[in-house]
């Protein structure tokens, strides 16, 4: 092997000082067990919390004069998912990027999965699926579920993607790859996600799944109003008629 | 070629085909011509209802809880916690 992998995980955050530091815990402690070479990126956008105080906190216990592992590139204020990732993705020195939530509902764990199955057939992005195989979500009442279902079902008919799961953000991205499909990427919030992997299948990249399990919240209240819904409609629609 | 463009393109052609055989233009058992073709639309409308509702009720009943996951994470959560006190990380 000529060049080794390196995976850059970024990590766009918002208040998010009492999961920064568990998530940094569980990433540090797969990659180290499994032999990977990382580094954590984190984004933050001006948390008002401390999150970034936390972040140093980080960096002054993982980081060595040989490993930066953690990297901490804020920005001044709230500038949306899609931007923290390209403003990310400037400083990533890995070949592969992750992209996932600082949250716990993707766990670690399932990235030695992600990154062997990317392996085996040379997958240009792997995704975590909740919906196939043996994937789950702990956390959810039969209304989430339902809403849940109907939404995917909804994209599926409309778009029929090919993935089974497309609101998921926790992805193993080739690098140049991820630049590619991010710099023909408009919408945000949600449909950004969306977006990203029908383009991505537009372009004609190949895509796999490992089913993942999600655990919604495990601080704080799982926030899916009327109005979301609604954006989440109008963002399908506008993927089914623009790409 | 968008999604949209796909949609309409495949369902203008269907349309079209259904044109020929409803206005009788194309030579089709009595029977057919008159019990089947008037009735094809509404049918394939409410098959698709149907269809679409059985997947919907299908997934919500096999979704998939993992409250094994959960127990699994707030064990993780503890252990982490206490390393990363010793490392001088502040976890509230």
């Amino acid at each position: 092997m000529a060049t080794k992998d390196k995976y850059s995980v970024l990590l766009p955050t918002y208040n998010e000082r009492r999961n920064l530091p568990i998530i940094t815990w569980l990433l540090e402690r797969t990659f180290t067990a499994n032999n990977l070479d990382w580094e954590l990126i984190i984004i933050d956008d001006g948390s008002p919390d401390g999150t970034q105080d936390i972040a140093k906190q980080l960096i002054t216990a993982y980081n060595t004069k040989s490993q930066q592992r953690i990297v901490l590139k804020p920005r001044a204020g709230k500038l949306g998912l899609g931007t923290a990732y390209v403003h990310g993705l400037q400083f990533a020195k890995g070949n592969f990027v992750i992209i996932m939530d600082a949250d716990f509902s993707h766990h670690p764990k399932f990235l030695p999965k992600m990154i062997a199955l990317q392996k085996e057939g040379n997958y240009d992005i792997v995704t975590g699926t909740r919906y196939a195989g043996d994937g789950g979500v702990y956390g959810w009442d039969l209304k989430r579920k339902l809403v849940s279902r109907g939404a995917n079902l909804f994209a599926d008919t409309v778009l029929r993607p090919g993935v089974s799961d497309l609101t998921g953000s926790f992805r193993l991205y080739k690098k140049d790859v991820l630049q590619k499909v991010i710099t023909s990427t408009e919408s945000k919030g949600y449909s950004f996600q969306m977006e990203m992997m029908v383009r991505a299948k537009a372009m004609g990249f190949k895509v796999a799944e490992v089913p993942i399990s999600f655990v919604d919240r495990v601080y704080g209240d799982s926030k899916l109003g009327g109005e979301e819904i609604a954006e989440y409609l109008k963002g399908v629609l506008n993927l089914w008629m623009k790409v | 070629m968008t999604r949209a463009q796909q949609t309409l393109s495949i369902g203008l052609l269907v349309a079209s085909v259904y044109m020929v055989a409803f206005l009788g233009l194309a030579p089709l058992p009595a029977v057919i011509q008159n019990e089947l073709i008037p009735v094809l639309p509404i049918w394939a409308i409410v098959s698709f209802g149907a269809y679409l509702l059985f997947k919907l009720g299908y997934g919500v009943l096999t979704f998939n809880d993992v409250p094994e996951a959960r127990a699994e994470l707030m064990r993780e959560i503890q252990e982490a916690r206490e390393e990363l006190k010793k490392k001088g990380v502040e976890v509230d």
